[in-house]
């Protein structure tokens, strides 16, 4: 806690902390574990549950409202891990996911999420193709971030992230900072871009 | 953009490379202490040069338990507290397991069994796999 150099980001942690949940694009866990994931932004909201059979890929179902389009469903969610490689230092992993809404064949997407990682440096891509009635698009996402300091098991760890994301339907790339907290269990990311709060959370248990 | 995330993907690709290259080296002179054993009841202090660990977490770690067994396990991939968490679960499921801990900073895991127990690194190592890690080498020390 000795990094909390102002209240503003004391009054962060305390928020974060009430929400009491994480963040992490992965939404597998070990074998046998569940993730329980909330995201929002502009376009939409999503809750969604896992269950992860073995590390290597889970399934779960989702709830998501499509504020763009206006329409809320049902997604019954795979993600698998292709390939992993670990060091010492660091983890990189590459995965395929994909879901399909329960109220229409027309409503699915599938694509690729890859990331490294050492106990200082975070980097992420991802490319999701996109299928619904109205229209379809792609969404790509690219992220990067530094630990402020390498914190021991059990502790609070933080990550300044910046991360730029495109989809087909605004055709433009946006870019904005934001955090990602996580001790035991929980991550929690926020950022904030055009007056709307980007908002992940995560649980495994 | 498009170019942007194509080098994003190549990068991580080099740079996971280089690091396993640079680890599999690393290794190398590490093998002399796999699997070793050493008797350190008597005062409960640990060469940190020897095994490379960080003693202050590993002393805080014994300061509780006696009579036992600890493996001290070299571990790839453990650059988190969620891909810990996962290891710390699953030995803790073992009911000959005493008290886990990781030292994230340094990849090691510290497991302590009871002293009946006869420690298998094949089923330690197992278990990490299975967790999406990998274990490298281990070292047994007895309090």
């Amino acid at each position: 806690m000795g990094i909390i150099k102002n209240r503003n980001v004391l009054v962060l942690y305390i928020l974060l902390y009430i929400l009491s949940a994480s963040v992490n694009a992965r939404p597998i866990s070990w074998p046998g574990g569940n993730t329980y994931m909330y995201k929002s932004d502009a376009t939409k909201t999503s809750k969604n549950y896992h269950y992860s059979p073995s590390y290597k890929y889970s399934i779960g179902v989702g709830f998501v409202n499509d504020k763009y389009f206006k329409e809320e469903y049902i997604n019954f969610r795979g993600t698998y891990l292709l390939d992993r490689r670990n060091t010492k230092k660091s983890q990189r992993n590459f995965y395929i996911t994909g879901a399909l809404s329960g109220k229409s064949s027309d409503n699915f997407f599938y694509g690729v999420h890859g990331d490294w990682e050492t106990r200082r440096y975070f980097t992420s891509v991802s490319y999701i193709n996109k299928y619904t009635k109205q229209k379809n698009y792609i969404e790509k996402e690219l992220q990067v971030g530094v630990a402020p300091y390498l914190g021991e098991y059990g502790d609070i760890h933080t990550w300044l992230m910046i991360k730029a994301k495109r989809n087909t339907i605004d055709d433009n790339w946006e870019t904005y900072p934001f955090i990602k907290l996580f001790t035991g269990d929980y991550m929690v990311e926020i950022g904030n871009k055009n007056s709307h709060w980007d908002l992940h959370l995560m649980a495994r248990f | 953009m498009n170019k942007i995330l194509l080098l994003t993907l190549i990068l991580i690709a080099q740079i996971s490379y280089a690091e396993q290259n640079d680890d599999s080296h690393s290794h190398e002179g590490s093998h002399d202490m796999s699997e070793g054993n050493h008797d350190i009841s008597k005062d409960k202090k640990i060469d940190e040069s020897r095994y490379k660990l960080n003693t202050k977490r590993y002393e805080e770690f014994i300061k509780d338990i006696s009579n036992v067994q600890i493996a001290i396990v070299d571990v790839e991939g453990m650059v988190c507290d969620f891909c810990a968490r996962g290891i710390e679960k699953t030995f803790y499921k073992d009911l000959d397991v005493v008290k886990v801990d990781v030292d994230l900073g340094k990849g090691k895991v510290f497991i302590a069994y009871s002293k009946s127990v006869k420690i298998d690194f094949e089923d330690i190592k197992d278990k990490i796999t299975k967790n999406g890690q990998t274990a490298i080498s281990m070292q047994i020390e007895k309090l």
